[in-house]
């Protein structure tokens, strides 16, 4: 403490990294997208005109945006429910065999480490209507498989792959939870004649709580925006809209449609909504903090 | 009310650790029995083998007669008070101690009820809509205790409940503790490594050292005869002083050159023994006192003077001897530091222990015989 107050320069050159790299992808962007949303540009990008909330009363009026917005409610929730459901029930597992627990913690981390393109494209192989090995069993029990023309196919297939993306990080943090509830009160459970049921939904469930709540937002956060990679990888939004998020809408408006002041409003809004469910999470954590 | 009953109980933990060799133990209806030792014994082991917790390895746990090593917790009907009283927390105090009866589908009412006579009995009306969080020490304890109390248990178990607490708290929950098990009459087996709390609430104590039973008795049994030096040892306090001694003609020798008119039963002249004499029956003579007959005089020097209020405590060297020679004298006694007691060992006071730490039978020489 004492050495920084003689050096005030030093951590600020220690920051310095972290901050310009805030500043350079964070910052000046969400400026740009901000000031971007007020103004109408001209088909060439030569000239733009202030329209002020214009942008957005019709990014709101469009359908197709409301379409998206519940398309990607919907994917969110699917995908924070399954991955967080499957990563607890490997988490109680694990938390079973905590001797083995350390080899099966390691191989259950992986697909966190796999970049979303690289999922999704593994997801997209192993489901191809032509190449993948998926779909021919599938076949054999009936079942016809082509998400590049079944819109609920093409879901379910984003669907998985987000949640098998996602799912080692709520593993890591469930079987922390776990790990952190003394052994003792499930024993005293067990002598108060519960059964191993009951005491997950009486004992263990209610305990996680805290943790539960906190991946739920990281869950929802996640599939709002970093399930990116993986959409643009295996469906591109399609068929026909029916993987299209909010995250996806803003990318094709803005790029492929070349509409950059819809565009930005969009990216607004979606900070707004990111915004709102992290106060939630501080809000409730701070509460739960005390059962 | 139940009988409990260990034969020949094993438990080797899945690492290969072998905590318990063998325990053979009979509890009567009612009786509150006190399994007292050293950390790292298998106390809490041979408790969680009796709770259900940990595997019986080999041997056989009967319940009333029954064997019951199969049966899972739940099925025992025994109640378990833990160290850390693992109270659910996310429970009030009310949910707590219903919980039990809750999972066994009692009617609302007598839930209501029972839970209510318990809080009662512990005094935990005023703070049944309490987290656990926000109650104390001793408060937490109740809740704990209470929450065994409403069940109605075959047995309860108590593994060190009271190790979390301050001095003054356990004593005032000894006593209530020991109240409650002579009002419930509910066989109770009480882990502690506390030889004060240990003798104060047994009926019936169990020392053990090793994953072995030491002894098996009543307090004042084992206090009067230890069957073996480590009981000896453990059982009051401040603990027995041990000194070498060897068997001679007419009696043992002691290495500060005194003799005492007591032999091993069975030992060759010049076999090596311990002798050991508690603090409390070390007699000190006045100078002008007459030596009384067969005891064995020392002269000691005190080193350190402890004074307790009703009795005091002094440290003393004994030529031939490291370790402090400690003797307890009533309060008046006006000791210091540096001043030399003339002490006597009384032969009928005096406790032989062999090689192997078991105790020995003695013979009282005739006195005649060393005059
Ligand atoms: N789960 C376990 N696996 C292996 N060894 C254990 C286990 N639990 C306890 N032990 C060992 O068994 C011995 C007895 O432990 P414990 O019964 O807890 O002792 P106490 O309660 O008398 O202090 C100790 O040496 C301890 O290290
Ligand atoms: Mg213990």
């Amino acid at each position: 403490m004492a050495h920084f107050n003689r050096h005030p320069i030093t951590p600020w050159i220690l920051l310095a990294p972290q901050l310009l790299i805030v500043a350079v992808f964070f910052f000046w962007p969400a400026y740009q997208a901000i000031e971007q949303a007020f103004y109408v540009e001209d088909a060439f990008g030569l000239s733009r005109e202030f329209t002020g909330l214009s942008n957005f009363v019709s990014v709101l009026s469009e359908p197709e945006y409301l379409t998206t917005l519940w398309t990607t409610t919907y994917f969110s929730f699917a995908v924070a429910f399954g991955a967080m459901a499957l990563a607890l029930g490997l988490a109680v597992l694990a938390d079973r065999v905590l001797r083995g627990a350390h080899a099966y913690k390691t191989l259950l981390i992986w697909p966190y480490a796999v970049a979303p393109a690289v999922a999704g494209v593994l997801w997209l192989f192993l489901f191809d209507p032509t190449l993948g090995i998926l779909p021919e069993l599938l076949s054999a029990i009936g079942i016809d498989w082509n998400h590049k023309l079944n819109g609920d196919q093409a879901m379910l297939l984003v669907v998985l792959a987000s949640i098998w993306k996602q799912m080692s990080y709520n593993f890591v943090f469930f079987l922390a939870g776990l790990q952190a509830i003394p052994k003792s009160l499930l024993e005293a459970a067990a002598m108060d004649r519960a059964g191993p049921w009951r005491r997950f939904w009486t004992i263990t469930f209610p305990l996680l709580s805290p943790t539960s709540f906190f991946l739920l937002v990281m869950n929802v956060v996640y599939a709002f925006f970093e399930t990116f990679g993986t959409i643009d990888a295996t469906t591109q939004g399609g068929p026909a809209g029916s993987t299209r998020t909010l995250v996806y809408k803003v990318y094709e408006d803005g790029f492929v449609g070349q509409d950059l002041g819809s565009s930005a409003a969009q990216s607004v809004l979606l900070m707004v909504i990111v915004g709102v469910l992290t106060l939630i999470q501080f809000k409730y954590v701070e509460k739960k903090v005390q059962y | 009310m139940a009988t409990l009953a260990l034969k020949q109980l094993k438990k080797q933990y899945p690492n290969g650790y072998k905590a318990l060799h063998g325990i053979d133990l009979a509890f009567g209806e009612g009786e509150l029995i006190v399994i007292v030792g050293p950390s790292g014994c298998g106390k809490s082991t041979l408790l969680r083998t009796l709770a259900g917790l940990e595997d019986i390895s080999e041997g056989d746990l009967e319940i009333n007669g029954k064997r019951v090593n199969e049966l899972e917790p739940a099925e025992r009907d025994i109640a378990m008070v833990f160290q850390n009283y693992a109270l659910y927390p996310h429970m009030s105090v009310f949910d707590n101690m219903a919980y039990g009866l809750k999972n066994r589908r009692t009617p609302k009412d007598e839930i209501q009820q029972r839970v209510s006579e318990a809080a009662e009995l512990l005094g935990l009306t005023e703070l049944l809509d309490r987290r656990p969080k926000q109650l104390s020490g001793g408060q937490r304890q109740r809740v704990a205790m209470g929450r065994a109390i409403v069940r109605k248990p075959q047995v309860f178990l108590f593994d060190e409940p009271l190790s979390n607490l301050d001095a003054k708290l356990r004593v005032q929950m000894r006593l209530e503790i020991r109240r409650l098990q002579k009002r419930l009459k509910v066989t109770s087996v009480y882990v502690t490594h506390d030889q004060t709390e240990a003798m104060t609430l047994a009926d019936r104590l169990v020392v053990m050292n090793g994953g072995h039973v030491e002894q098996f008795g009543t307090p004042m049994a084992l206090y009067d005869q230890p069957a073996s030096q480590f009981v000896a040892g453990f059982i009051g306090s401040p603990a027995m002083n041990f000194l070498s001694a060897t068997q001679a003609q007419t009696g043992l020798a002691l290495p500060c050159g005194a003799t005492i008119a007591l032999q091993g039963e069975g030992l060759a002249t010049g076999a090596e023994l311990t002798l050991g004499i508690r603090p409390e029956h070390l007699q000190v003579l006045g100078a002008a006192d007459a030596l009384p007959a067969g005891a064995a005089e020392l002269e000691a020097r005190i080193e350190l003077v402890e004074p307790l209020g009703a009795d005091t405590l002094a440290y003393c060297r004994l030529q031939g001897q490291s370790e402090p020679l400690v003797v307890r004298l009533d309060g008046e006694h006006a000791v210091a530091e540096e001043q030399t007691l003339r002490l006597a060992i009384l032969p009928a006071r005096a406790h032989l222990f062999g090689a192997d730490g078991k105790r020995l039978a003695t013979r009282e020489q005739a006195t005649a015989a060393i005059e």
